[in-house]
């Protein structure tokens, strides 16, 4: 089983890092190892699809903190915590703060391996999103800023003739915008339209 | 009224009035015979100045030879009385002279009274009248008596015996006292002899006056006595004030002996109580004590050891025992005593004092109970503390054996793993499982109990053992190790388990104080020595040395290595403090650092 996503394993125990490399290796996953958070933060690529398997105490920066540094960031591995001290309360707030899982070593290679899995499977899915989500980015900011005007209160559920009431232009001229948001956001229908916008966030003005 | 007759009976008068003084001195101090003695002598003297007053008014012949006749035995009274009172004054005469004194004088007086008409004349012829300080006195003409030689010999023997007897009672420290009274006598006597012979023999024109020698006599004596009776008023002066310190004295050392807030006792060198006081109403203090051996006062299990003390305080001049001290209530409590050998009157007794410890006793071991107690205590704390570490510290080999194995048994499995990387894994299994051997070692030094173990310990044998034990961190520090024990160590006490683990970590310090970057070659020199009772091992290395804070190394969570608990100098502080010695590091005027911990030789009382 090939995955072209990489493993990131932090931990500053290093005999810890050769023996999970080891194992998952053995399983056919591309396994990279930091002896520390500073390290990973220094070295390793967070925009690809992976898993970051991360230890809890470490010197210097810990587990928790890496996660947060991470979440700040466009990140979108999934983050395993591996801890041989982990409580509830840690394993309760790293999973409300986006972690993955939250496993205490020593941990068994199939429940670690399936973590990784769903990791995987997680992460590919958060840099489709993300690839979507940047396709539209790219295409909105490719509006014009009437366009983008008229897209607003389009989404947001005005008929042409207000719009254009409110713009100050004729009825015809909104026509053509629409046309063109239409056109330069991919989008096939007006739902399509205030699903993308959704996804942007843009803030809809509601008809009132 | 005449000069003779104002003399004489003033003289007369005198001596009465002396001898009444002195009877009444001696009727109330019945032992003081010198006072009797000197009365009889002033009452005879009297009486010899009466008859020679009256023989120079005689009248008639025969009335004269009447008078000389008692004259002299008031001579011879005197002059016994005179012995007499020389006998009982200086006490210093010699008894055959006494003796002989007396019987010449009594044999004269023998004579006197059985040879007519006396013993100074053999007849008296006439009475004559002569003129005697102006006034015509009766003088007798007759022939001497050769007898009469016989009474001055006497009385040159009675001079002879005061002579003797003042030089006697001098040379005994008597002092000018004797000087005075006998010299004084001695010269009034003589001249009472030279006087009597002028006068018998007709060279003389004037009536025998012996009773104005004796007179003078008596005046040295009571001069004397007199200066005695002052002497003894000063004396008695001097008593009362001394007596009156006395019972001071008394006064401040029964306060003394009855407030003490604890046991003091005098004992006779048989070890009989003569003394106690009675604080707390323990036995030896109720009366009937008295008499009593002082180890009778203890518990019968008690006495054999308190009479062994008590006898070793008397051999060594002192000693200390601690005993319990029964009490009438039926309770015992601790008794600290210290007896001591002192000197009363030329007499070795001995002083016994001792203090209630019991409650000395008490607070300590409830001190010692309290500090164990936090001890134990703080240790729970720092388990609980570290139960977290110590998790990560045991599982974190745990996880490495596990996925290790893991990996191996998915290599064989697929058959993919080749031999060399499965040797590989087993070798870091089994060094991750020495590695959560030596946690849980050090977790049960930490949570150990109690008191240590003690053994025999020979320091060669312990440095021994221990390299064998931490040959593995040597090897790979590669480190050059010298040894130097002196051959004759004592053997000390120690529990060998703990003393190991001392000596292990300090070593395995060293190993890991040499780091990357230290210079080739590595060495560590392990001594022993003895100084002031203690085996002191010292372990000095060439390493990185201490960090700034050296004095905190010794406390917990401290720690200069990245895994490191900080708990290892810690643990051995706990062992060597457990063991009554102590642990210190100091850097090297070079390189490195040097350990040294103690042992106490006599640590059988950790």
């Amino acid at each position: 089983m090939k995955e072209h996503e990489s493993i990131h394993l932090v931990d500053d125990e290093p005999a810890l890092l050769k023996a999970l490399s080891r194992l998952l290796r053995s399983e056919g996953f591309d396994v990279k190892t930091y002896g520390s958070a500073e390290d990973f933060l220094k070295k390793g690529k967070i925009d690809r699809p992976g898993c970051i398997v991360l230890d809890e105490s470490m010197p210097g920066m810990a587990g928790t903190e890496l996660h947060r540094e991470l979440l700040g960031r466009e990140c979108v591995l999934s983050v395993i915590f591996l801890t041989a001290h982990g409580d509830i309360p840690m394993g309760v707030r790293a999973i409300k703060e986006g972690a993955t899982d939250f496993l205490t070593k020593p941990a068994k290679d199939t429940e670690l391996i399936s973590c990784i899995k769903n990791g995987i499977e997680k992460s590919r899915r958060l840099f489709a999103e993300q690839a979507v989500l940047n396709t539209l980015r790219e295409r909105h900011e490719a509006l014009s800023r009437r366009e983008r005007e008229v897209m607003e209160h389009v989404v947001g559920g005005l008929p042409n003739k207000r719009i254009a009431e409110m713009l100050g232009v004729v009825e015809q001229t909104i026509k053509v915008h629409r046309g063109r948001v239409m056109e330069k956001m991919g989008a096939e229908s007006l739902a399509q339209l205030v699903l993308f916008a959704e996804r942007l966030g843009l803030t809809c003005k509601p008809a009132v | 009224m005449n000069w003779v007759v104002v003399i004489w009976s003033l003289v007369a008068g005198a001596c009465l009035a002396l001898a009444a003084v002195h009877l009444i001195a001696w009727v109330r101090q019945r032992e003081s015979l010198a006072n009797l003695m000197f009365s009889i002598v002033a009452l005879a003297t009297a009486g010899m100045a009466a008859c020679e007053l009256l023989m120079m008014f005689p009248g008639t012949l025969d009335r004269f030879t009447g008078l000389l006749q008692w004259y002299n035995f008031s001579r011879w009274l005197v002059t016994v009385a005179l012995v007499g009172f020389i006998h009982f004054y200086l006490r210093a005469g010699r008894a055959w002279l006494e003796i002989l004194v007396i019987a010449l004088r009594t044999l004269g007086l023998i004579i006197n009274f059985s040879v007519s008409p006396s013993v100074y004349y053999l007849s008296i012829e006439t009475l004559r009248t002569v003129d005697f300080l102006g006034e015509t006195v009766a003088l007798v003409e007759g022939v001497p008596n050769p007898t009469v030689l016989f009474s001055q010999i006497s009385l040159l023997v009675l001079a002879a015996y005061l002579v003797d007897t003042t030089l006697r009672a001098y040379n005994r420290g008597a002092g000018n006292r004797a000087l005075r009274i006998g010299l004084g006598s001695v010269f009034f006597v003589l001249s009472l002899s030279a006087q009597m012979i002028l006068v018998l023999w007709g060279f003389l024109e004037m009536p025998i006056a012996a009773s104005l020698f004796f007179t003078a006599i008596l005046g040295v004596m009571s001069f004397e006595l007199s200066s005695d009776v002052l002497r003894a008023a000063k004396l008695t002066r001097t008593l009362q004030i001394r007596e009156r310190e006395l019972r001071r004295e008394r006064d401040l050392s029964d306060a003394v002996f009855n407030n003490a807030p604890g046991v003091i006792q005098l004992h006779s060198q048989e070890g009989k109580i003569l003394r106690w006081n009675s604080v707390g109403g323990a036995p030896g203090h109720a009366s009937g004590s008295e008499g009593r051996f002082f180890w009778d006062i203890f518990a019968k299990e008690d006495r054999k050891k308190a009479e062994a003390a008590w006898h070793a305080a008397f051999q060594d001049g002192r000693s200390e025992f601690e005993i319990d001290l029964p009490f009438p209530d039926g309770t015992a409590r601790r008794f600290l005593f210290i007896a001591a050998k002192v000197e009363i009157d030329a007499t070795p007794h001995a002083v016994v004092v001792g203090v209630d410890v019991g409650t000395q006793h008490r607070l300590a071991a409830e001190a010692s109970r309290q500090r164990e107690e936090l001890a134990r205590l703080s240790r729970a704390v720092a388990v609980s503390e570290l139960s977290s570490s110590l998790a990560h510290e045991i599982n974190q080999p745990l996880a490495i054996i596990l996925s290790n194995a893991e990996a191996a048994q998915r290599m064989l499995a697929s058959g993919s793993g080749d031999m060399d990387e499965v040797r590989e894994i087993v070798q870091d299994i089994i060094d991750a499982d020495v590695r959560a051997a030596n946690v849980i070692r050090r977790l049960r030094a930490i949570l150990r109990q109690g008191p240590p173990e003690l053994e025999p310990i020979v320091a060669a044998e312990l440095v021994e053992k221990v390299l064998g034990l931490a040959k593995p961190d040597l090897d790979s520090a590669e480190a050059q190790v010298t040894v130097s024990i002196p051959k004759r160590l004592p053997v000390f006490q120690g529990d060998r388990i703990p003393l190991e683990q001392v000596l292990l970590n300090i070593l395995k310090n060293a190993c890991e104080a040499f780091g990357k970057d230290s210079p080739q070659p590595r060495r560590i020199s392990i001594s022993c020595t003895v100084e002031n009772q203690d085996i002191v091992f010292s372990i000095r290395d060439n390493g990185c040395g201490l960090p700034e804070n050296s004095a905190e190394i010794f406390d917990a969570f401290r720690t200069t290595k990245p895994n490191g608990l900080g708990l290892g100098l810690k643990i051995c502080r706990s062992i060597v403090h457990a063991h009554g010695g102590r642990i210190w590091a100091l850097p090297n005027k070079g390189r490195g650092a040097t350990f040294h911990f103690s042992i106490p030789l006599n640590s059988g009382k950790p």
